[in-house]
């Protein structure tokens, strides 16, 4: 419905704050805590935002990795990664996901996919304890089999589709585990236009 | 009325207590990691507690009810400050080893929250070091302890997770509102458009 954000008033009425009211502002600040119910648990993560054309991003980072974690009980991985990004946007069209990518790092330092997954950052403000479940593709039954007695197994062509739903139809899967994040979102000049969220 | 330019976060809490299976004796220091846009009015910036010995329980809890106080302003949330803590123990000839660094931000709601945060060391990158590493009784440490606040170059680390602290805050903001900021749904559903943009508004609608 909202294909851009309409003012409803001329701006220079609208400048109280000293700053600029063009856009709306999305700020995302929180933690990839950690993953949870994989096989093993010395983990590493991928991770990534994705936005529509209409989203900036001010400052923070956009994708990056989390540090190996060899952890001492073999409940969950911790990565305690940091995120802060401040977005400004024309439209709430495309609003952004986090996607993933769970490797396992084994003694010898061989790295091995685990699983993808992606979540939709909140829409709405406040502090979000979110649980990412994760999947990962399985092949034909003699893929699984060679997996089993040599390890490597398919991966994404198209990483895309980690957080697109075109094309899945084609692809067998199996469940993983879980990547528990904690995110706080502020929003900023959303009620001025009009948008609820 | 005039128009704040800047919101206030206050912060006040606890480094209540910890769990370190395979430790005794530890003590934390703390630290605050936040962006350019951002100053501590008040409060210490960095603080060190008592050294503790664990409960003689079942629950083997490290307790520190070490106090955490501090008051920052800022234009914009964004490098919203991180509290890094990182806990140092003492070995059987008495030196200091780090025994692991956790890091949160301070939370972004207002209100009481309660963290339970890993605490994790990195790890020797060769075999080599590692055998020094233990010859010598000393493990590899950040050189700055800030650096598990940020986001950029954590790839080339591997790192051991062997504990966990908990830690408690309490939030209050100020002008946060006034800024143009929505923190809780509330508020959005209750817009506070400035008195200035409603009177024209109002002006206009009648």
């Amino acid at each position: 419905m909202f294909h851009t954000l309409k003012k409803t008033a001329e701006p220079s009425r609208r400048v109280p704050f000293g700053h600029s009211t063009k856009m709306a502002e999305v700020h995302v600040i929180g933690q990839i805590v950690g993953a949870s119910g994989f096989p093993d648990h010395s983990l590493f993560c991928k991770w990534g935002i994705h936005s529509g054309g209409g989203w900036k991003i001010l400052s923070g980072l956009r994708e990056g990795q989390t540090q190996v974690d060899n952890p001492q009980s073999q409940d969950a991985a911790y990565f305690a990664h940091p995120i802060d990004i401040h977005f400004a946007t024309k439209g709430i069209q495309g609003w952004p996901r986090m996607h993933f990518q769970v490797w396992h790092q084994d003694a010898f330092g061989r790295n091995e996919l685990y699983g993808y997954g992606f979540v939709h950052l909140p829409t709405s403000p406040g502090q979000h304890d979110i649980d990412c479940p994760t999947w990962r593709p399985t092949g034909t039954f003699m893929e699984s089999v060679s997996q089993f007695f040599l390890g490597g197994g398919p991966h994404l062509k198209n990483p895309d589709l980690i957080y697109s739903g075109a094309d899945r139809y084609k692809l067998q899967t199996i469940a993983m585990g879980k990547i528990h994040l904690r995110i706080g979102i502020i929003l900023r000049n959303f009620d001025k236009f009009g948008i609820e969220c | 009325m005039a128009n704040p330019s800047v919101f206030l976060l206050m912060v006040s809490g606890q480094i209540e207590s910890a769990e370190f299976p395979e430790f005794d004796d530890i003590y934390c220091k703390y630290c605050f990691s936040y962006g350019l846009d951002w100053a501590i009015t008040s409060g210490l910036d960095e603080s060190i507690t008592q050294i503790t010995k664990k409960s003689r329980d079942e629950y083997q809890r490290f307790v520190w009810n070490f106090p955490i106080d501090a008051t920052f302003k800022s234009t914009s949330p964004s490098g919203w400050p991180q509290l890094v803590i990182y806990a140092y123990g003492l070995d059987a000839f008495g030196t200091d080893v780090v025994r692991g660094y956790g890091v949160c931000h301070i939370p972004i709601t207002p209100g009481r929250h309660c963290l339970r945060l890993p605490m994790f060391v990195p790890e020797s990158s060769s075999l080599l070091q590692k055998l020094t590493a233990w010859f010598l009784g000393r493990r590899p440490e950040y050189v700055n302890p800030r650096v598990v606040a940020q986001g950029e170059g954590r790839e080339v680390t591997r790192v051991r997770t062997q504990g966990f602290l908990t830690v408690s805050f309490n939030i209050i903001m100020k002008d946060m509102k006034k800024l143009g900021y929505d923190i809780l749904p509330s508020d959005v559903q209750n817009p506070t458009i400035p008195a200035g943009v409603a009177g024209t508004e109002t002006a206009k609608a009648s």
